[in-house]
């Protein structure tokens, strides 16, 4: 990527190019979120709109250890959310609808 | 204190130079050699507290109280004192009373006298050794002493002849007034001062005062004068009393028995000036000589100081005598009276050398046996031979300044590195000037040694030291920088030369599995080594580009905005309007308002890309249409709209209707019953008619004819209009532009003719163009609500339209008519009149309604 001149000094400027646009939000204890980005802060603090959450839980298999456990998601929709940023692992932009 | 006489010569005593004037000080790196060149067996080793007088620990703060008794004030004397006293005016008239009294005294006492014989020969060894060092700056103090009594004519035989040794020291300079000098000046002040007595009155009237009850009765006696005058000299100048010392003490310690037996303590305590001054008290009577008469004293006494002084300030050393003398002058005399010997005693202890402790030593030492006095006076001549050396030492004290010392340690150093350098080769230098700290670091913390055969960093151990202590000398010395510098450079070849780095990065210890990774700042250790695949994974060049240019994309959507909140929060600093009348500041600032809000907007208008060049042909669509495709893209054309003027306006509108059909609001919007709109599609849609199509209505609705020929030729032109035309976003804007048309044509119908052929020309393109889809124009089926659009552009069409075209308009769309009339009547009646209604749009257009076909 060449580098534009002022618009990202800082890594979190590229977050700042996410603003308003639908992205994916890693988080810590197997959860994602996917919606529209409409604030962050330099701790990763963030707003989303729209959001749908989905939580993976591995469920527990006791008759047979050999296999991996399956995974369970849990989906969520929420119209807003705030999200505390020491939570926050991932931000990227979800390109998968507008093209 | 060794004043006993104790060699308290410890091994690490020794290691504290005696030169070193106090322990702060560095090392000497020559004390030892000075020892040894000394000649001296290590017996002689010299301790500090040798050299250290004490003059600090003597100051007696007790006897302030008497201060009061000798100046006047106190109870003793209620009168008030003078300063116009003359004492050695008033000596010096009765000094053939002294005199008389003192051969008298010397006939009466002959035993006494029979001991100066070893006064002038013990003296003499140790005269000799103590003359050659003996230093310069004393010798001004010892004259003053000399005349300041004016005793040099009166004196006896053997004090003569000790003068006569003296002078030789005493000659060179005379930097202090003596006594005589100070009272004459004193006396000349306190006449012009005031009315004063005649001189000779207050000196009687003191010479009363001060002295003793004993001495006033000595003094009528008719003897008192020795006595009285032997006093203030010793306790004004200790060091000067051996000039005087050859006869008095002994006929005075006479003297004092004879009127005062009673007296227990009396008979020492005359003795103890000198005494004290020596250091030496055992040698009172009986082995008086050495020490009791004097030129060799005062060496003996000042060595202790005197190496001090001249080290740390050489210049204070013919200056340190004089306040003491001057202090002690008054306020002695007077002790005796009041307290008697031991009073006496304490006054001494105010002077130079005198330790407090030793007051009551001589007591004591009377009475010890002569052996024991044997081994103190060996002990003395210790102290005399450890003195002498002092001085021989310390006579070259301070001719090395900082700036040599460096230079020496830096020679070291040269010589230390230049051994070491032969040894390992220099071969990292490059490195080390890479990285000095992070070397030196490692080296200082004692890093883990990067190669087996590394020689222990003792250099790092020299650098070490020479860190710690390179401060002090670089402060003192203001040129020494230099010097440091050079050192430094010398410290860090050798720290570098004893890095001797392997050559390298790694090493493979024979018959070991393992290797060794040698790292530096610019080259950190590995911990881990991947490799990586040499297939690195191609992007497909398309995807990698679309990537990049929907980043570029957003950095102009970010750029546009921050250059808006500047412009918006420009206007927000707006100065008041200017009119004739403002003052140039008024009108300076708003000038500069223009300037800054036109810079910001040139760059607004260079962040939305709009100008970029037109490519028909490209695979990205243009950046301008690459903003509209974002949401925040969208939003900010209206505040956009805001911020340019009427041509720029026309150039967005222009070219949004020339990519009319790249918008991805249109071409990736037709819908149809079969296939509808994602929701993310419909909220794309719908949020670009909220925002870019007001602005877009706004413009046309007021544009003139020309220029809505100029955008339906355009969008006939240069876009697909069966995509536009089947998308809400652009049979909206067909709506607007035929809309605005036919509002002109209605309006102003006597606008220029050939303008309406051009629009007829391009409405009939239009409606030729639009005829085959006009069934696939509606979004979805009958029962879907969101058509009004489409009946809003059929209306407008039906207006414009010729009754030809009309006809065929009916036809394209009757079904649609028919069916959303049925699909009404099954609806609640609310909605169907809705819907009805938005039929209707169409058929009023065309002279019909709804409610012929019911």
């Amino acid at each position: 990527m060449e580098e534009k001149e002022d618009t990202h000094a800082e890594p979190l400027d590229l977050v700042r190019l996410c603003i308003d646009e639908i992205v994916i939000i890693k988080l810590r204890g197997d959860r994602e979120l996917k919606g529209r980005l409409h604030a962050y802060d330099s701790h990763c603090n963030l707003v989303l709109g729209d959001v749908e959450e989905t939580i993976y839980v591995a469920e527990e298999e006791d008759e047979d250890e050999d296999e991996p456990p399956s995974v369970k998601t849990i989906k969520k929709q929420s119209e807003m959310l705030f999200v505390r940023g020491d939570s926050v692992v991932l931000i990227a932009p979800f390109a998968g609808t507008t093209h | 204190m060794s004043f006993f006489g104790f060699d308290a010569t410890l091994p690490k005593d020794r290691g504290h130079s005696t030169n070193a004037p106090g322990f702060g000080q560095t090392p000497d790196a020559f004390a030892g050699l000075g020892g040894a060149g000394g000649g001296a067996g290590d017996d002689d080793a010299i301790d500090f507290e040798d050299t250290y007088d004490g003059l600090g620990d003597q100051l007696d703060e007790t006897d302030d109280a008497f201060n009061d008794d000798t100046f006047g004030g106190g109870p003793a004397s209620q009168q008030k004192v003078g300063k116009d006293f003359d004492f050695a005016g008033q000596t010096s008239q009765i000094s053939n009373t002294l005199q008389e009294e003192q051969m008298l005294f010397q006939a009466r006492q002959p035993p006494p006298q029979q001991q100066k014989p070893h006064v002038p020969q013990a003296p003499k060894p140790a005269r000799t050794g103590y003359e050659s060092y003996h230093d310069p700056n004393y010798i001004p103090q010892l004259e003053a002493r000399a005349d300041i009594w004016g005793l040099k004519p009166k004196q006896p035989a053997p004090t003569r002849q000790y003068e006569n040794q003296a002078p030789p020291h005493a000659a060179p300079a005379r930097k202090m007034m003596s006594l005589e000098e100070v009272e004459a000046m004193m006396r000349s002040q306190s006449f012009s001062d005031g009315p004063a007595a005649p001189p000779v009155q207050p000196m009687q009237y003191h010479a009363q005062q001060l002295l003793t009850p004993t001495q006033q009765q000595q003094l009528q006696q008719g003897q008192p004068q020795p006595q009285a005058q032997y006093a203030p000299q010793i306790l004004q100048r200790p060091q000067q009393q051996p000039s005087q010392a050859g006869a008095p003490p002994a006929s005075r310690q006479q003297q004092v028995h004879a009127e005062l037996p009673g007296h227990a303590v009396q008979p020492q305590a005359p003795q103890h000036p000198t005494i004290l001054q020596r250091q030496r008290p055992q040698s009172n009577d009986h082995v008086p000589p050495p020490q009791r008469h004097a030129p060799p004293q005062a060496p003996v006494q000042r060595p202790p100081s005197q190496p001090r002084q001249i080290l740390q300030n050489p210049n204070r050393l013919s200056g340190h005598g004089q306040p003491m003398a001057q202090s002690g002058q008054p306020a002695q005399p007077a002790q005796p009276a009041q307290s008697g010997p031991r009073g006496h005693a304490l006054g001494h202890a105010r002077g130079p050398s005198f330790p407090g402790m030793v007051i009551t030593h001589p007591e004591q030492l009377l009475n010890l046996s002569e052996e024991q006095r044997a081994a103190f006076l060996e002990e003395d001549a210790k102290r005399a031979k450890r003195n002498h050396k002092i001085a021989l030492l310390s006579k070259d004290n301070g001719l090395m300044t900082p700036q040599d010392k460096n230079f020496i340690t830096r020679i070291q150093l040269q010589q230390l590195m230049s051994a070491q350098g032969s040894l390992e080769g220099n071969g990292s230098e490059a490195a080390l000037a890479e990285d000095f700290y992070y070397q030196v670091f490692t080296q200082i913390r004692g890093a883990p040694r990067q190669s087996p055969h590394q020689p222990a960093s003792q250099f790092a151990q020299t650098y070490l030291f020479q860190t710690n202590s390179r401060y002090g000398p670089r402060r003192q010395g203001r040129g020494g920088d230099n010097h440091m510098q050079r050192m430094e450079q010398q410290v860090q070849r050798a720290v570098e030369a004893a890095k001797a780095k392997p050559k390298g990065k790694q090493l493979v210890i024979e018959g070991s599995l393992g290797k060794i990774a040698f790292s530096n700042a610019k080259t950190p250790r590995p911990l881990l080594n991947i490799k990586r695949p040499e297939t690195g994974d191609k992007h497909p060049k398309h995807h990698k580009s679309s990537v990049a240019d929907r980043k570029e994309t957003l950095r102009n959507v970010e750029s546009v905005y921050m250059t808006l909140m500047h412009m918006e929060d420009h206007e927000r600093s707006l100065p008041p309007p200017i009119n004739e009348e403002s003052s140039p500041e008024a009108i300076q600032a708003h000038m500069e308002w223009r300037t800054k809000i036109e810079a910001l907007h040139k760059s607004l208008w260079q962040n939305i890309k709009i100008m970029e060049p037109i490519n028909p042909h490209s695979p990205t669509p243009h950046p301008f249409i690459s903003i509209l495709s974002h949401a925040k893209g969208k939003k900010v054309i209206p505040r956009l709209f805001r911020h340019i003027d009427e041509q720029e306006r026309i150039t967005v509108v222009t070219m949004i209707v020339v990519h009319l059909d790249n918008l991805s609001v249109v071409s990736h919007a037709i819908a149809s019953p079969d296939e509808p709109l994602t929701p993310a599609m419909r909220e794309e849609v719908e949020l670009f008619s909220q925002t870019v199509m007001p602005p877009l209505f706004a413009h046309i609705s007021e544009s003139p004819l020309n220029i809505i020929i100029g955008l339906l030729g355009l969008i006939l032109d240069r876009t697909n209009l069966h995509v536009v035309a089947r998308s809400k976003i652009g049979m909206s804007l067909l709506t607007i532009l035929i809309s605005r048309a036919e509002l002109l044509k209605q309006s102003a119908p006597e606008i220029v003719a050939a303008d309406w052929e051009q629009w007829t020309e391009l409405y009939n393109r239009l409606f030729e163009t639009v005829e085959p889809v006009l069934p696939l124009i509606f979004p979805g089926t009958a029962n879907d609500t969101d058509d009004m659009y489409v009946w809003q552009f059929l209306a407008a069409m039906g207006v414009g339209a010729s009754p030809e075209q009309q006809q065929r308009l009916v036809i394209g769309v009757k079904d649609r008519v028919m069916e959303t009339v049925a699909v009404s009547k099954a609806l609640p009646a609310e909605m169907a009149g809705a819907r009805l209604a938005n039929v209707n749009l169409f058929m009023r257009a065309i002279g019909l309604d709804v409610e012929l076909l019911g």
